[in-house]
């Protein structure tokens, strides 16, 4: 192993040499800019074709083969696959959970960690008091989704912790099935994950607010200016540029939430908590069809591709 | 009159605080509460507050169990050896991006965007053929690699936007002086820039410390395994070890809270110096 | 100049980098040299073979064999009988023991990558979708090759007429009963019937805070429909399959028993928030006393002892359809055994396989298990074990075994179909138990005629 990866030091450390070399007969100055910045790219590039772009064009392959991996000599269908999981009708209730999911936890990542970090930011506080309170509100985000997911099962059960405070407030008539009932399950899911989501929002957030200069604040109080006026017109256009990567970010990482909803629900009951993630897993791990894992797969990359370039280009116009 | 109104601002800030610390607090409160229970007292209905069976039994066993202390060095080497090699090579890539203008730009910042779109679990098949057929199956460097890979785009995109943040000047002088772009980057720029490498290493740490499937699926044996799969394996199928998952998630978060406390100052400093556009 | 300056210290740090890598990694690497060097995954065989040879200095051959056995037995009794094993042949073997869940993951994303142990656990229900991916290998070959007498088996899993799975030890699925329950609420019998039952269920809602019975309905794990439903149609003699296809299209056995638990569900009898929870959370329900009966594996006595001594239960036969007398079916789960399709010693890891089938080990690992013999010669010393299990045991015989998802395709998604439509006709969703039949029937189907 250690022999493998020494190899693969000198390999590198040699293409990085052939590079630049190759480079060096040409001498103009453009070349030499190209060369030495690909030679700093170099490592992330092999990598990240190796390690991403083959598994990615992998699936893509598979997507065009009749099941793969089960069958020892896939026939090619062309894009049979494709017309039988967009003609699936469970995967449209999926798209549908997934994109409520997605939606409203966005929303209220965005309004929570907001709130929060506008309090942590007012003048009201001391330092202490903040930085205290600062970590308190973080804490959700230290735990890997298996945790979350377990400790939301025990406070969810019937006879939890939420169940006996809705029941001793007399908040409800009868035990709550958070995560039993049809109609709860899919809100249940998403309340767990905007509880695990928001606090970075509210560390960028603040973090944001921090940058915003004290002078306009000064200028906005000389002017009169009342404290929503100033949100709307001086803070919320300063940190917009941050609201608008997070959410991106946010909507690309929310959309392939799996770990939590597998644990929780396992996309149950029936499929009232079905997202895209649990259909590609199921497909691959219990039906044993890979090939219409994948294509599903494949559809969620292209949504998710067609997101990053709208973040590529919102970041080049802010850069 | 501006008196009252300063109250009644300070209520609504106390009110928030104390349903923000119940919301983010409770859940903790409860995990920390149970882990000291016996595993027959975390399901009574009422349940109980303080147990009488409060005690460190769980954490205790977990403590005595080698192949459970062996995750958590497992998960420090990993998440350890992710941040170095991510920081290192998303600060040269980032260095390319913000210095130099050259073909491909446009596309290569594209590719490096899109890919952190690619949801992981659609990988997983063909990257775990990839992985045996590398023979880096069952041991650390799949876990690096894979780790390695899928935080880098995150690393490169706010560190090249902090770079962005920095006067090009700062490395026009060292080469006035005959130092080499290399010279430039790490003795001038990299120590002005700590605290954002900072904020993005530990967003690192906790990807790759936090992470689930890749750590279950391309490990075999349980020495080379992390901790959030050693608290899975805590469900075994006849019951769970409730009071062990929990104090293994206690422990499990702890160095992730201690990174946090001890880097919070520079981890919103390099936040903000980031992702405010350059 | 400037620019081999910097080529130089481009290589050097790259160099410098991954040695920090290296460094860090190859702490721990190295630390677990010991282990490593026999663990080497089968994947890397060719990296394994080199370790061998370098530190060993033999071409010992070393069988890994994944399962979920270890973490059930006794600490320590798997590995012992294996060693046992080694001693005899010099053949050593590497126990990768991980819970049931784990194991399966593990064994599925193995036959896809083609990294599955050389020696595995498999679940019958399991055996389909390996065998058909040619992930794991034909023992009747094998069994052909070593010349065995396979007539000692008391069972093996088909597919395609050929063995791909023996079971090692099979576990009953008696119902387990809560007495201190049932005595709070003035049931003196056991119910061996389904109107005792219902009237037994009734007294239980009525008198106590307990449920009276769970069944786990869970999306992500939905085996309850094999445990806890199936079991019951299987106690009255029914059948979910016919001639090897679905026959569930019609069938008035399985359409009652179906009423029957929609009638417990309407009437709250069963635990709250079934429809989100696991087998797991049963055993829990049951050790908290919150519940009357449940059906579950004998393999699970130990553990509830153990978890709360305080409670009094029994075993009893799953009760059966009024007026019903013919004998009774008992879901049964088995600790199977198949060797992997890349596994490179096949010849010793059957060695291994038929070490574990012979009588007398065979009858350890039922008598330490709570389990009985997949060899019908093995003949296991049960007097250290609970008196409990003497009367399961005596229930098992007055029955007989049968569990129609062992080596059905595609087994965990029947039950999850199945699980679909029956929470949509409790939920009212569907009008009848038959039509809720028909919809299963419709999606079993595409899977029996691949």
């Amino acid at each position: 192993m250690i022999g493998q990866a020494a190899h693969s030091v000198a390999w590198l450390a040699k293409g990085v040499g052939v590079m630049a070399n190759g480079f060096k007969k040409q001498s103009t100055k453009t070349a030499r800019r190209v060369a030495v910045s690909y030679s700093y790219l170099a490592p992330t590039l092999v990598l990240m074709l190796i390690f991403l772009v083959v598994p990615i064009v992998m699936v893509i392959g598979y997507t065009f083969f009749d099941n793969v991996i089960v069958n020892k000599n896939p026939v090619f269908v062309g894009i049979k696959n494709y017309v039988s999981v967009l003609s699936d009708k469970s995967f449209w209730p999926a798209v549908g959970h997934t994109l409520y999911f997605v939606i409203i936890s966005l929303i209220a990542h965005l309004l929570i960690g907001m709130v929060f970090a506008l309090i942590l930011n007012t003048r009201y506080l001391n330092y202490k008091t903040k930085a205290l309170f600062r970590v308190l509100f973080a804490l959700p985000w230290m735990f890997t989704a298996s945790v979350i997911a377990i400790v939301w099962r025990m406070m969810m059960d019937p006879s939890g912790v939420l169940n006996y405070f809705l029941l001793t407030f007399h908040l409800a008539d009868s035990k709550v099935l958070f995560l039993a009932s049809r109609d709860l399950a899919l809100f249940s899911v998403t309340l767990i994950n905007i509880w695990s989501g928001y606090p970075f929002y509210m560390i960028s957030i603040l973090a944001g607010l921090q940058g915003v200069s004290t002078d306009l604040y000064e200028a906005a109080a000389l002017d009169g200016a009342n404290a929503p006026r100033t949100f709307f017109y001086i803070t919320l256009p300063t940190i917009k540029p941050i609201l608008v990567s997070l959410m991106m970010l946010d909507f690309i990482w929310t959309l392939q939430q799996f770990a939590l909803i597998w644990m929780t629900t396992g996309g149950g009951p029936v499929n009232a908590s079905e997202m895209v993630s649990t259909y590609i897993y199921k497909y691959a791990f219990t039906k044993y069809e890979y090939s219409m894992a994948s294509t599903a797969a494949v559809i969620l990359l292209i949504a998710c591709t067609i997101i990053g370039i709208f973040y590529v280009r919102h970041q080049r116009s802010e850069a | 009159m501006v008196g009252k109104k300063k109250g009644y601002v300070k209520a609504i800030i106390i009110v928030i605080l104390v349903i923000g610390t119940l919301w983010a607090g409770f859940p903790i409160f409860w995990m920390l509460d149970n882990s000291f229970k016996n595993n027959a007292d975390i399901f009574t209905f009422p349940p109980t507050w303080f147990s009488k069976t409060f005690g460190f039994n769980a954490y205790i066993k977990i403590f005595q169990n080698p192949e459970e202390i062996r995750f958590f060095i497992n998960s420090y080497v990993i998440a350890a050896c992710v941040v170095v090699l991510t920081l290192f090579l998303g600060i040269l890539a980032a260095y390319a991006f913000s210095r130099y203008d050259f073909p491909g730009k446009k596309i290569i910042n594209t590719l490096i965007v899109s890919v952190q779109a690619v949801p992981p679990i659609t990988l997983l098949i063909p990257y775990m053929s990839l992985i045996v057929s590398l023979k880096l199956y069952n041991t650390y460097f799949a876990l690096i690699f894979t780790y390695l890979v899928t935080n880098l785009p995150y690393c490169i995109l706010m560190t090249t936007g902090y770079l962005n943040t920095l006067p090009k000047a700062l490395d026009e002088a060292v080469k006035i002086d005959g130092g080499s772009s290399w010279t430039a980057l790490w003795k001038i720029l990299m120590p002005t820039a700590i605290p954002g490498l900072v904020s993005v290493g530990m967003y690192t740490f906790m990807q790759a410390w936090n992470e689930y499937l890749f750590a279950l699926s391309l490990t075999k044996t349980n020495s080379m395994r992390t901790v959030p799969v050693g608290i899975n394996l805590l469900m075994g199928q006849h019951s769970y070890e409730w009071n062990q998952m929990m104090a293994m998630s206690v422990l499990g978060s702890i160095p992730v809270l201690l990174l946090f406390l001890f880097f919070q100052k520079y981890f919103i400093a390099g936040m903000t110096a980031g992702s405010v556009k350059s | 100049m400037r620019r081999k300056g910097f080529k130089k210290t481009m290589a050097m740090g790259l160099a410098g980098m991954m040695t920090v890598g290296l460094a860090a990694c190859g702490g721990g690497t190295s630390e677990s040299g010991s282990t490593q060097t026999s663990e080497a995954a089968a994947a890397t065989e060719e990296a394994a073979t080199e370790e061998a040879v370098s530190t060993e200095a033999s071409s010992d051959v070393t069988l890994e064999f994944q399962q979920w056995w270890g973490v059930e037995l006794p600490e320590g009794a798997l590995d012992e009988i294996c060693n046992e094993f080694t001693n005899q042949t010099g053949i050593k073997i590497e126990t990768l023991s991980n819970p049931y869940a784990d194991t399966k993951t593990q064994i599925a994303a193995g036959a896809a990558a083609g990294t599955m142990a050389d020696v595995v656990g498999l679940d019958g229900s399991w055996v389909y979708d390996f065998a058909k991916q040619g992930a794991i290998a034909n023992l009747t070959e094998l069994m052909g090759n070593a010349g065995y007498d396979d007539s000692q088996l008391s069972d093996q899993i088909k597919f395609e007429s050929n063995t791909y799975m023996i079971p090692v030890v099979n576990f009953a699925y008696p119902l387990y009963v809560n007495m201190d329950i049932l005595k709070e609420a003035g049931v003196s019998e056991i119910p061996t019937t389904w109107s005792e039952f219902l009237d037994a269920a009734q007294k239980i809602t009525d008198n106590t805070d307990a449920a009276a019975y769970f069944i786990p309905l869970n999306t992500e794990a939905p085996n309850g429909i094999q445990n806890q439903l199936s079991s019951w149609v299987w106690a009255s003699g029914g059948n979910l399959l016919k001639d090897g296809q679905p026959n569930l299209s019609g069938n008035d056995t399985i359409a009652e028993t179906v009423d029957l638990f929609k009638e417990m569900y309407e009437k709250g009898y069963l635990s709250p928030g079934i429809e989100a929870l696991k087998e797991q959370d049963m055993v829990n329900e049951f050790e908290n006393g919150r519940l009357a009966f449940m059906v579950d594996g004998i393999s699970h006595l130990t553990t509830i002892k153990t978890e709360s001594s305080d409670i009094n239960f029994e075993f009893s036969t799953v009760p059966v359809k009024d007026g019903y007398t013919g004998q009774s079916g008992m879901d049964v789960a088995n600790w199977g055994i198949g060797i992997a399709e890349n596994c490179e010693h096949k010849e010793e890891a059957w060695q291994f396989v038929e070490y574990l089938m012979s009588p007398e080990v065979n009858a350890k690992l039922a008598q330490l298990a709570n389990a009985f013999p997949g060899n019908s010669k093995a003949e296991p010393d049960y007097s250290s074990n609970d008196a409990l299990f003497q009367k399961a045991y005596d229930i098992f015989q007055t029955g007989y075994a049968i569990n129609e998802f062992t080596g059905a395709p595609t087994s965990e998604d029947l039950m999850r179909s199945f699980n679909e439509q029956f929470v949509l006709y409790i939920d009212g969703d569907v009008d009848s138990a038959s039509s809720m039949l028909d919809a299963v029937q419709e999606a079993w189907i595409p899977a029996f005629s691949k």
